[in-house]
């Protein structure tokens, strides 16, 4: 975006409570696991300097999430200007699969990306390290039909992951990577023309306001 | 006053309910059979030797005596104003027993996850009847040579912790200083209670009654409160007892009524239950190798599910029942936090009618399904800085693509950063800040209420400001607005978790000479502000849900402002709200300063349109 003076990609990771997220990017940031991390509470983030294709150097800025739903709320800030979307489930949870939609859904309104219908998603199935007959029965079929009538049957790359075993965590953030600077050209090609209505409507009824908000 | 030797217990699924009719020397026995099933914790084999039970109970019973809540005191009587001395004879009875047990732990115990909780093993939880153990070992010097050779703090927290990046020879440095400050702070508390008529039955008892507020007591509880009396004065200043005791037998009830519910907000807190304190070993027990400070891993098998400590399965009734009775909140992650930590001070009970007067009193719908409360008090947070530390602001305001955020925008979006102090104010710097220094800012919290938490946010927002690495940092940076931006979010949730000595902060938040003097944002003006923000966000909230968005002509824009124009702040109505009547820090009138740029701003802007 305007006034970036190195490639700064910002990824965000969104999924119910409890899928991961936390442990998946610490996975890939810092190369390690801990049963000791406590529930995100607002959001945080980690940044991590990449090479893609072997010549191209980029920031990530990855951006771990709350999971319950209310926190969303607070999400406004920092979904905006967001390259890439990560869509995180558990592979143990039928429930947190069955959200990925709704997660989508809120992050493009609240994002007000301009590209909605080709704006990059990826979903992310953790905790595959978890014993087989923990797992949610016919996974795939599952997930098949949730890409194809609910994501609106765009082939979002998929990774199955274990963040504990670190398995597929970095193949994972890389395809992210390429992604995310994919859309951030994108942008740039179309300079930067974020649509702002949101802000814009609440601008035009606090000016037209008569004597006003003090503040 | 006559307390009878306590029966055995009843079935913990009878209904109590015939039992309130009976008279309150009887009532015990009623809640007793309510309690029994609720307290878990260790067997104390010394129970019935406790000094101040005056009819002391077999020690086979290992009940929790439950009559103090039973006992129908008057809010006077607890803040000491007047009342017959029998009744305060008898207050102290519940919390004497509790606290009682901590005697009998070895502290040595504590370096052992899987013999601490042997004690509490108990043959059917339905059947069980224990008392709550007391998990805070006495401000004394055999004490403090213990915990200097535990891989522990003494709550239980693990000292080395990847969470706050603090070795154990870093806390303990620390720790060897600030203990003989700590003792030095009980000697000053126990003249303190002398000088009130406040006496101990030992050096080592917790008192239940507390001086009524004074300045003096104030300034002992900026000072540090001795841990192990924490509970006991929280509890005291935050009108727990008042509570407490107009709700007689609630809790038991919603415990026994919420047992075998399973809902989204359960969902949510089992999965939290052990997200909440896994460095402290009182919430897992699980935590291994402790003395090897290098290693991230602590606990050992994922997927076998770690046995639950008594603490943790309190924590769950509490979560559940609170969510249950504050249906209108529900379950909101950070409560977990805020649960857990007064669970380590005070038994489950009081632990939940604490959390109801913090969400209630202190903090309102900070956890409400919405979050408005978080809304309101970053807005008033976000004025605050504004207006107390312009240099941060000159970073802060601006959104993630480097425009200055306009006056009217600071309500309506708040800075990103506000996803970091967000934080601070959902888990009361649980977790934020080194543990010492939260239970610190707690002190004050309980007995100053929701200004404290003002304070420390401005308090710490500055000390970040002004830190020699944050300083060099943000001139290395040539990332622009942006990167100020990053820079910032990171080093204000990276930079509390620094702040290992509580004095510091606490001096920089009050001294007037040599601090930043934040001691004289005041209550009222805090209300005031709250009321303000939120009073701004519902005007919006009002023209947004009636206007659809930007999609309407200036005619329609024009008459709905008009009409909402009689309703809303007219000119006075603002002043009232905001009209702070009082020059708070280095002579900066800000109510007018802030509402007279705001005004100027607002018809430049109409003017030009």
């Amino acid at each position: 975006m305007s006034g970036r003076k190195k490639t700064l990609l910002k990824v965000i990771i969104l999924g119910d409570s409890g899928v991961g997220k936390t442990s998946l990017m610490q996975q890939f940031v810092n190369n390690k696991f801990s049963h000791q991390y406590k529930a995100t509470i607002g959001a945080d983030f980690l940044t991590k300097e990449i090479t893609i294709d072997s010549n191209k150097q980029v920031t990530l800025q990855i951006w771990d999430t709350a999971g319950q739903e209310r926190f969303q709320s607070l999400g406004v800030a920092f979904y905006r200007g967001a390259d890439c979307c990560v869509l995180c489930y558990d592979v143990t949870n039928e429930k947190s699969l069955n959200n990925l939609t709704s997660w989508k859904d809120e992050f493009l309104v609240q994002s007000n990306v301009s590209n909605p219908q080709d704006f990059p998603f990826i979903i992310i199935g953790n905790k595959i390290d978890v014993d087989d007959s923990k797992k949610i029965p016919s996974l795939q079929k599952k997930l098949q039909n949730i890409t194809n009538n609910q994501l609106g049957g765009l082939n979002y790359p998929v990774f199955e992951t274990s963040a504990k075993d670190a398995i597929n965590v970095e193949s994972a953030f890389e395809v992210i990577a390429k992604m995310a600077l994919q859309q951030e050209e994108l942008n740039d090609a179309n300079g930067n023309d974020v649509s702002d209505d949101y802000n814009d409507a609440i601008n035009i009824h606090l000016e037209s306001e008569s004597s006003g908000c003090a503040c | 006053m006559s307390f009878r030797p306590l029966s055995p217990p009843e079935s913990p699924t009878a209904n109590n309910s015939n039992n309130h009719n009976q008279s309150m020397s009887r009532s015990s026995e009623s809640d007793l059979s309510v309690d029994t099933d609720i307290i878990i914790g260790h067997l104390d084999p010394n129970f019935g030797s406790e000094t101040r039970i005056e009819n002391p109970k077999t020690p086979s019973s290992h009940q929790r005596n439950a009559s103090s809540y039973s006992r129908n005191y008057s809010l006077l009587d607890f803040y000491g104003l007047e009342s017959p001395s029998g009744d305060r004879e008898s207050e102290p009875l519940i919390d004497a027993s509790i606290m009682k047990g901590l005697d009998d732990l070895e502290f040595k115990e504590l370096s052992h996850a899987n013999t601490i909780f042997a004690k509490s093993v108990v043959p059917s939880p339905e059947t069980e009847a224990s008392v709550r153990e007391n998990y805070i070992q006495p401000t004394v010097s055999e004490n403090i040579e213990k915990i200097l050779n535990s891989p522990y703090d003494r709550y239980g927290f693990r000292k080395s912790s990847t969470l706050h990046n603090i070795t154990h020879d870093h806390y303990n440095e620390w720790f060897s200083d600030y203990s003989q400050y700590a003792l030095r702070r009980k000697k000053k508390w126990h003249i303190l209670m002398k000088n009130n008529g406040l006496h101990l039955e030992q050096e080592d008892s917790i008192p239940t009654r507390f001086p009524p507020k004074s300045d003096k007591v104030k300034k002992l509880i900026r000072q540090g409160i001795p841990a192990e009396w924490r509970g006991s004065a929280w509890f005291f200043y935050a009108g727990g007892h008042e509570r407490l005791n107009k709700h007689i037998g609630v809790y038991s009830q919603i415990v026994r009524d919420t047992r075998d519910i399973h809902n989204k907000d359960t969902e949510v807190i089992e999965r939290d239950l052990h997200r909440t304190f896994p460095d402290n070993i009182y919430f897992n027990s699980q935590i291994t190798s402790p003395v090897n400070s290098s290693s991230t891993t602590l606990a050992t098998d994922t997927s076998a599910a770690p046995p639950e400590t008594p603490m943790i399965k309190s924590l769950r009734r509490v979560l559940t029942a609170f969510a249950h009775y504050q249906p209108q909140i529900g379950y909101c992650q950070s409560l977990n936090f805020l649960a857990g930590l007064l669970l380590l001070f005070m038994e489950e009970e009081r632990a939940f009618w604490m959390l109801v007067i913090l969400t209630e009193r202190i903090i309102p719908k900070v956890h409400s399904a919405n979050l408005e409360g978080v809304h309101t008090d970053q807005g008033v947070l976000m004025l605050c800085i504004k207006e107390y530390i312009p240099q941060l602001w000159a970073i802060l305001g601006k959104n993630f693509e480097g425009e200055a955020l306009s006056e009217d925008k600071i309500l309506t979006r708040l800075p990103p950063v506000t996803l970091v102090t967000s934080s601070w104010f959902m888990s009361l710097f649980v977790g934020i800040l080194p543990i010492e220094t939260t239970l610190r800012v707690w002190d004050i919290l309980w007995y100053e209420s929701s200004k404290t938490i003002f304070r420390f946010s401005l308090t710490i927002c500055k000390m970040c400001l002004e830190n020699p690495d944050f300083q060099a940092s943000r001139n290395n940076n040539k990332g622009g607005a942006e990167m100020d931006q990053i820079e910032l979010f990171q080093f204000l949730q990276n930079f509390p978790k620094t702040i290992l000595d509580p004095n510091l902060l606490v001096d920089n938040c009050f001294k007037k000479i040599g601090g930043y003097g934040f001691g004289s944002l005041s209550q009222d003006e805090i209300n005031k502000c709250r009321e303000f923000v939120s009073k701004q966000r519902a005007k919006l909230d009002h023209k947004k849900n009636n206007n659809i968005a930007a999609e309407m002509t200036d005619e329609e824009r024009r008459t709905l402002i008009s009409s909402s124009d009689g309703t809303f702040a007219d000119d006075q109505s603002i002043h009232d709200v905001y009209g702070f009547h009082r020059s708070i820090m280095s002579g900066v009138i800000w109510n007018k300063s802030i509402s007279n740029k705001m005004k100027r701003s607002f018809v430049k802007r109409k003017t030009s349109r």
